[in-house]
């Protein structure tokens, strides 16, 4: 027999290096004098999308189109230390540094436009494809290229906040900012097999403000696979140290094929410390999957699994006893 | 706030064409002339004292050079937060895969069959592979006098007064699996020297950065004499963290001063990196007959293996996110980390705060269950919103849409 069950879980997540451990991001921002925009960050791209989220910030700063900016990154030698990939970390902070980086450039830059076109003022200096104009009077305009002898070059550091915890009591402000998730699924337990199919999943997200809906939408896609697989498929079946599931052939992780229908759903509410109000959300989308899921088959068929993952010999022995 | 045009906007991923077009290049992708190949020899055994004998390996036609712990130049070692880790094994090996020795080739099959003349003699240990069995003072230890490397407090309030005023109290045990990140692409590099003269490793690393400090002090040369570049990453979820072949590779140029290159194999990437740590957890919840949260005490032990790697971080992690989302006026968490002889342990998405809501989020529906009311009602009644204060007495001053979140499920998925 087949029977239906629905579950929910809410989580948080705090970003960051944590405790007081300073969590440091250097970005270099230059235009050189040919005009060309170049921004130097060490921000590996894991798949997660940072090397397009850090285009976006630059172009929406300086009014460029995504080909105008030249992102040098993952080279120890060109650039400086962006801490690392993990934590969530990458949007919020490495974002930090280049939106400042950035904002210095642009203001450098128009102070070098309103003398070049012999204003008294900054006010209404607009930047736009490599060009500064006057809004009010557009003829008023230099390019990147005429205005700059030799290259511009800005760099900046941002440091996020974190307050170590007391050892005894654990008081303190360890993580910011938090960013939360709510999933809801509906699983399907057949209770001759044992096998649970997730078939529908509902993900709500907080992000902050989203930079790239798209790329949020992906990385929902990814955690909640790898929190389906988490719990109810991975197993590396260790046995005395050893890891006896130690290939594909054994150790299965969901295809595209175990992945129900999801609606996704981007919360946004900016988060005034962070770059355009961007949370981290490579981890958080991961949370909510696996306990939702542990819900789902709870009622389903009554059954609470303590331990994961829920494999579907488990399943079956468990139904057996109940009867 | 000026409207915006690019932020906000779904900007397809500039990395996105040259990955479906199969342009992208990978570490297992660079050739350069005249390049070595490397085999790494790993342990066998979970827990015993080693000899290594080459000799007989270093006969075999082709083979350049192995490397064992004697050819290290710098510190033999590595690690995230604790250097326990040893570049290539001394005297003892922790946990089945540890490094031992490292075979360089003129080609890659002989390099494999260098590697399989390699004799190592095993000494057996005794070893423990139940971290609760592992935390006991008289159990064998892996480094050093303890196995017990971390232990996260949070006193909040007072735990019995919140029981004793519950009206429900739930009290569960709940334990996580070790798993993998399973990233497509396993673990890749090559090493050679440039025109100025330095070590270059690319490699599919999470942070350039800090690798450069750890491969110029294994191998005892200025920062500024080592450099790392990533070419594409197949994935990573934490699994690229810790040290796997990038040491091995620099200091197998510096010896030949030659360009090398390793591709693991899916087998030996399950052994080479960290997994997710398992953990056992002990839940005990209390509530007042309308749902609202009175009390909790939670008790983690987090296996990390054979090594530390982040778990310090990972548990501490765990600690601060084990209430769930949810205000509690009293809490009383403690949180472990353990050394065993089984696989290490590290980051893995998530890293602590992806294994508590395995048991939070089970006692939240629980409670609910014995109470009554609604799961979602439960959650909305107690959820974090502005002003909070978590079990670290940190406020949340803002940015906290959790009910919302709830909100947009219940909408979609549970409207009757």
């Amino acid at each position: 027999m087949k029977k239906r069950g629905k579950g929910i879980a809410a989580t948080f997540y705090g970003t960051g290096y944590g405790n007081g451990f300073p969590d440091v991001s250097k970005a270099v921002a230059e235009v050189d004098h040919d005009g060309n925009v170049n921004i130097y960050v060490c921000a590996t791209e894991v798949g997660q999308g940072a090397k397009t989220i850090i285009i976006q910030m630059v172009a929406e700063i300086l009014g460029l189109g995504m080909n105008d900016i030249h992102l040098i990154s993952e080279d120890t030698s060109q650039t400086l230390d962006t801490g690392t990939a993990a934590a969530s970390r990458q949007t919020y902070n490495t974002g930090n540094a280049v939106k400042k980086a950035v904002e210095v450039l642009k203001s450098k830059l128009l102070e070098k436009a309103k003398e070049h076109l012999k204003l008294p003022s900054l006010l209404g200096l607009e930047v736009k494809d490599k060009v500064i104009y006057l809004k009010t009077f557009p003829k008023k305009r230099v390019c990147f290229k005429d205005l700059i002898e030799e290259k511009i070059s800005v760099e900046e550091t941002f440091t996020a906040q974190t307050v170590q915890m007391d050892e005894e009591t654990g008081q303190g402000a360890p993580y910011w900012p938090y960013t939360f998730s709510c999933y809801g699924v509906e699983v399907e337990v057949d209770t001759e097999t044992g096998i649970i199919e997730v078939i529908k999943g509902v993900c709500a997200q907080d992000v902050g403000r989203a930079i790239n809906p798209e790329l949020i939408e992906g990385q929902i896609d990814g955690g909640f696979s790898m929190g389906l697989g988490y719990g109810i498929m991975e197993k590396l079946n260790c046995k005395d140290g050893e890891i006896k599931n130690n290939k594909f052939s054994k150790y299965l992780i969901p295809t595209a094929l175990d992945m129900p229908e999801l609606e996704k759903i981007i919360v946004e509410d900016p988060e005034s410390s962070a770059p355009f109000g961007a949370k981290g959300i490579g981890e958080p989308v991961i949370l909510p999957a696996a306990p939702a899921i542990l819900n789902a088959i709870y009622d389903a068929i009554g059954v609470r699994f303590y331990e994961i993952p829920v494999t579907p010999d488990k399943v079956l022995s468990e139904i057996n006893r109940e009867i | 706030m000026k409207p915006l045009n690019i932020v906000g906007s779904r900007v397809i991923r500039v990395d996105g064409k040259a990955k479906v077009k199969g342009e992208a290049i990978y570490p297992q992708d660079i050739y350069l002339d005249g390049m070595l190949y490397g085999k790494t020899i790993r342990s066998t055994k979970v827990h015993a004292m080693i000899e290594v004998d080459t000799k007989k390996a270093e006969t075999v036609e082709g083979v350049v050079k192995i490397l064992t712990y004697k050819d290290v130049t710098g510190e033999n070692h590595h690690g995230v937060v604790f250097k326990d880790h040893e570049v290539f094994c001394s005297k003892k090996v922790r946990r089945i895969g540890d490094p031992i020795a490292f075979v360089i080739a003129n080609s890659e099959r002989v390099a494999k069959k260098a590697a399989e003349m390699i004799e190592i003699k095993y000494k057996e240990l005794p070893a423990v592979f139940n971290p609760i069995d592992a935390m006991k003072e008289d159990s064998i230890k892996i480094h050093g006098d303890s196995n017990i490397i971390y232990h996260y407090k949070c006193r909040k309030g007072n735990v019995n007064e919140g029981f004793e005023k519950s009206h429900v109290i739930v009290e569960r045990e709940y334990k996580t699996s070790m798993v993998e990140h399973a990233f497509l692409q396993p673990e890749a590099g090559v090493s050679y020297i440039d025109e100025e003269g330095k070590i270059c490793v690319c490699a599919s690393t999470q942070y350039p950065h800090f690798d450069q400090i750890e491969v110029a002090e294994a191998l005892g040369l200025k920062l500024e004499n080592v450099k790392i570049m990533n070419p594409a990453v197949g994935g990573a979820f934490g699994g690229r963290e810790d040290i796997t072949l990038q040491i091995h590779l620099a200091l197998a140029t510096m010896v030949t001063k030659k360009p090398v290159k390793v591709v693991y194999t899916r087998e030996e990437s399950f052994h080479a990196h960290s997994k997710r740590h398992p953990i056992i957890m002990k839940y005990k919840t209390g509530a007042d007959k309308n749902g609202k949260l009175l009390s909790m005490e939670v008790n983690l032990i987090g296996d990390t293996g054979s090594y530390a790697s982040w778990a310090i971080n990972v548990m501490r992690k765990a600690g601060i996110h084990a209430t769930g989302p949810y205000e509690i006026p009293n809490v009383k968490i403690d949180s472990y980390a353990v050394y065993t002889n089984n696989p290490f342990c590290g980051a893995m998405r998530g890293f602590g705060a992806t294994q508590t809501p395995i048991g939070s989020e089970q006692q939240m529906d629980i409670i609910a269950n014995e109470l009554g009311i609604d799961p979602i009602q439960i959650r909305l009644i107690n959820g974090f919103k502005v002003g909070s204060e978590t079990s670290n007495g940190q406020v949340l001053s803002e940015s906290v849409p959790l009910k919302r979140c709830i909100e947009e499920v219940k909408n979609r998925m549970f409207k009757e």
